[in-house]
């Protein structure tokens, strides 16, 4: 029995071996918790950077808009036809006379035709094969298109 | 302190740590055994964390067949206070009321409303255009550094005063075609004109989403398209110059109003459409004092009246298409016919002896036009009439159009008499839209197209045209061009005002004496003529209306010019060579 006891003592650590490990533990949970915590509010912090930014964004997508709308009606009212008129005036040009006018024919010219705001509804049908089929087909395919190829080929020159 | 005092707080600190959970448990319950209640909590903290915005789209803009802008966006502020915020109700008064005009005391009183959970906001001014914004700005600026610090609660502050930006609509021609386009007003409602008619598609549908406050949640808000566009069949120059000539001839007629309708017969397509009085849609809120009690936005298609002797194309039309009379037909004008009781004289009273239809038209003789409508029958008469459109609204694609009134066999209120007054225009009543779509069937060979407006819809990225479709194809083209000779024939007998040099037009003066309520006791006509052109190939058809002319009443002396003005000014703005030179080039391979 007594054998066992000192076995145990000689094998034991010293207590403050004991103590200094725990602390190292403690300290390496500690260390980790700093690690994930930090790598959490990094992420965090970009994700919530970018959610602003894209907040901001929608903001400046509305503003732009509203100027581009601005624009357009200012860049209307500059060339609307009593400022253009008013223009036409300040050049120094003045109306002609019903009577004065002369209808003049020229060859080729082509009459301004309505405006086209945008592609009329009826959808373009795009029938162009915009890849070959070397890209889009599988071996056995591509192996048995060859095939017909062939065939046709040779029965071709049997004819 | 005493073991006592100390026992007492442990006691209290217990009792709180142990009521705490049990409220808690309790409210956890209470919850979760009503449902309602936790759907409504669920919203309660969904408003405040994710609260709701309306995303309204652009409303459409309006373009003219060339593309010109009438109908646009710009940025306007709403001007309104935060009612949490608010410091000092008087001196934001004060300052909107200096600045932008809104009255003292109701900006007063909607600023010292006091915030509550369903009261946190409060309008006090929208519309209000960026240069004025800008002046606020400045003025808070100052005042924020002027008054800053301190604890003086009476101090003046513009605190809680906030001011946001929209889209409102602009007009960048002010009153150019103002009829047409109609407004929107301060709630972004479309009244009159196209505004009207095609508000809902020109706003657009409005999306109401809830936006997370959390950045973290941050997402993409949904697109919504913006309203559709529209490109009109008028053309802004042609627009123009016919408000020009129908205004000067307003005031050198001393006309109370006038109306010009200018169309093409071919496809129905409204070139332009101008009548008085016109606004600055810009500033919708004088529409009150540009229309005053009773006038319409628009007489073009919204007030009927009689229009005298213009009708008679109307009713030689029928008597040749149904084969009552030929152009060859004589007719011995004794001056007086009697119809149903009634006895019909003509314009001067006179008796014009033997006239044959080109006669009777030229000088527009009343006894032979109601003897040819007792000739067509009221049977046949009527449902000529019906085809025509009369009595019926035409279609155009503006909001307010009027049907007019067409007295027919069978209503209570129709007499004999009727079928020969109105042959030549009186007892019936119709717009100037109604009677140039009727007479558009004479210029196009008999078919009558539907008047219209808007020439293309663009929405979500595609550009839809609009179909023109035909009425009714109310007589024969032989009929139509036999009749187009005549007048046309009628008109240069008649050496009439209307005729231009170079072109050769078909029309019809027409006056009709304005009835009152015990007849037709008043001198006031109504002056029209109705004219298309040229003759072998028309491409425009005219229609214009004096109200009560001040120089003379008749039509062939006020109305008649305003036709060849207008043609004037039509021919170069729509590149129409002369009759000979359109010959000529047509001839050339």
């Amino acid at each position: 029995m007594d054998q066992f006891e000192n076995l145990a003592r000689n094998y034991s650590q010293a207590p403050w071996r004991k103590q200094l490990q725990t602390i190292a533990l403690f300290l390496l949970i500690v260390v980790l918790i700093a690690l994930v915590a930090g790598i959490y509010l990094n992420i965090s912090a970009r994700a919530t950077a970018v959610g602003r930014d894209i907040q901001a964004m929608q903001a400046d997508v509305k503003k732009f808009n509203r100027e581009i709308e601005d624009l357009q009606s200012e860049l209307a009212r500059i060339l609307s036809s009593s400022q253009m008129e008013a223009r036409a005036e300040s050049l120094g040009f003045i109306q002609v006379p019903t009577d004065e006018i002369v209808y003049l024919s020229v060859p080729g010219y082509v009459e301004r035709p309505a405006i086209i705001l945008a592609p009329t509804s009826e959808r373009t049908v795009v029938r162009a094969i915009a890849m070959p089929p070397e890209y889009t087909e599988s071996i056995f395919e591509w192996l048995a298109r060859k095939a017909m190829d062939w065939y046709t080929i040779l029965t071709e020159e049997q004819r | 302190m005493k073991a006592q005092e100390r026992s007492r707080r442990y006691s209290l600190l217990g009792t709180l740590f142990t009521v705490f959970p049990v409220i808690i448990i309790f409210q956890m319950v209470r919850i979760q055994a009503n449902p309602d209640l936790g759907q409504k909590l669920r919203d309660m903290g969904e408003t405040i964390t994710n609260p709701s915005m309306t995303i309204t789209p652009a409303r459409g803009q309006i373009y003219d067949q060339r593309g010109h802008l009438l109908a646009g966006n710009r940025t306007v502020y709403e001007v309104g206070v935060e009612l949490q915020d608010v410091k000092n109700p008087m001196t934001i008064a004060q300052t909107v009321s200096a600045l932008l005009g809104v009255n003292y005391d109701y900006a007063l009183a909607r600023a010292s409303l006091q915030a509550s959970s369903t009261s946190v906001y409060a309008l006090l001014i929208d519309n209000v255009p960026p240069e004025e914004i800008e002046k606020l700005k400045v003025v808070i600026e100052q005042m924020n550094s002027m008054y800053s610090g301190g604890k003086d609660e009476n101090k003046p502050s513009l605190r809680g005063l906030v001011y946001y930006p929209h889209l409102g609509r602009i007009y960048p021609e002010e009153t150019l075609a103002s009829n047409i386009l109609g407004f929107v007003n301060a709630e972004g409602e479309g009244y009159f004109g196209l505004e009207e008619r095609f508000d809902s598609l020109l706003a657009g549908r409005s999306k109401k989403v809830r936006v997370p406050l959390d950045p973290n949640r941050a997402q993409e808000l949904p697109s919504v398209p913006n309203g559709a566009n529209l490109v009109l069949t008028i053309d802004r120059e042609v627009q123009r110059a016919m408000e020009q000539v129908i205004d000067r001839a307003v005031a050198q007629t001393g006309s109370d109003s006038g109306t010009l309708v200018v169309l093409d017969p071919r496809t129905g397509e409204v070139m332009a459409l101008a009548t008085t009085p016109r606004m600055d849609l810009n500033q919708f809120w004088k529409f009150a004092q540009v229309f005053p009690k009773d006038t319409p936005f628009n007489r073009a298609i919204t007030q009927a009246y009689e229009p005298g002797s213009v009708f008679k194309v109307l009713t030689m039309a029928s008597a040749l298409d149904v084969g009552a009379v030929t152009p060859e037909t004589v007719f011995v004008d004794t001056g007086v016919i009697e119809v149903g009781g009634a006895v019909i004289t003509n314009w001067n009273q006179g008796a014009w002896g033997p006239q044959d239809m080109q006669g009777c038209m030229q000088h527009s003789l009343n006894v032979c036009l109601a003897w040819v409508a007792t000739q067509v029958g009221p049977e046949d008469f009527y449902r000529y009439l019906r085809n025509f459109g009369i009595g019926h609204v035409s279609g155009i694609d503006l909001a307010g159009e009027g049907s007019g009134r067409l007295k027919e066999p069978g209503d209570s209120d129709w007499y004999e008499a009727e079928l020969a007054t109105n042959a030549f225009g009186q007892g019936v009543a119709a717009t100037p839209i109604q009677m140039a779509v009727a007479i558009s069937a004479i210029a196009n060979q008999g078919v009558m197209m539907a008047p219209q407006v808007v020439q293309a819809v663009v929405s979500e990225g595609y550009q839809h045209q609009i179909d023109q479709r035909v009425l009714s194809m109310p007589l024969k083209a032989e009929t139509a061009n036999k009749l187009s000779r005549l007048l046309a024939r009628s008109l240069e007998l008649e050496s009439s005002d209307a005729l231009i040099t170079g072109y050769r037009v078909a029309g019809k003066t027409g006056t009709a004496e304005i009835p009152t309520p015990d007849g037709y006791t008043s001198n006031q006509t109504n002056a029209s003529f109705v004219g298309w052109g040229p003759l072998d190939d028309p491409r425009f058809l005219i229609y214009v209306w004096l109200e009560k002319p001040g120089i003379s009443p008749w039509g062939s002396v006020v109305a008649a010019p305003v036709f060849r003005e207008a043609v004037e000014e039509l021919v170069v703005l729509l590149n129409l060579p002369p009759d000979d030179i359109r010959r000529k080039l047509s001839s050339e391979p």
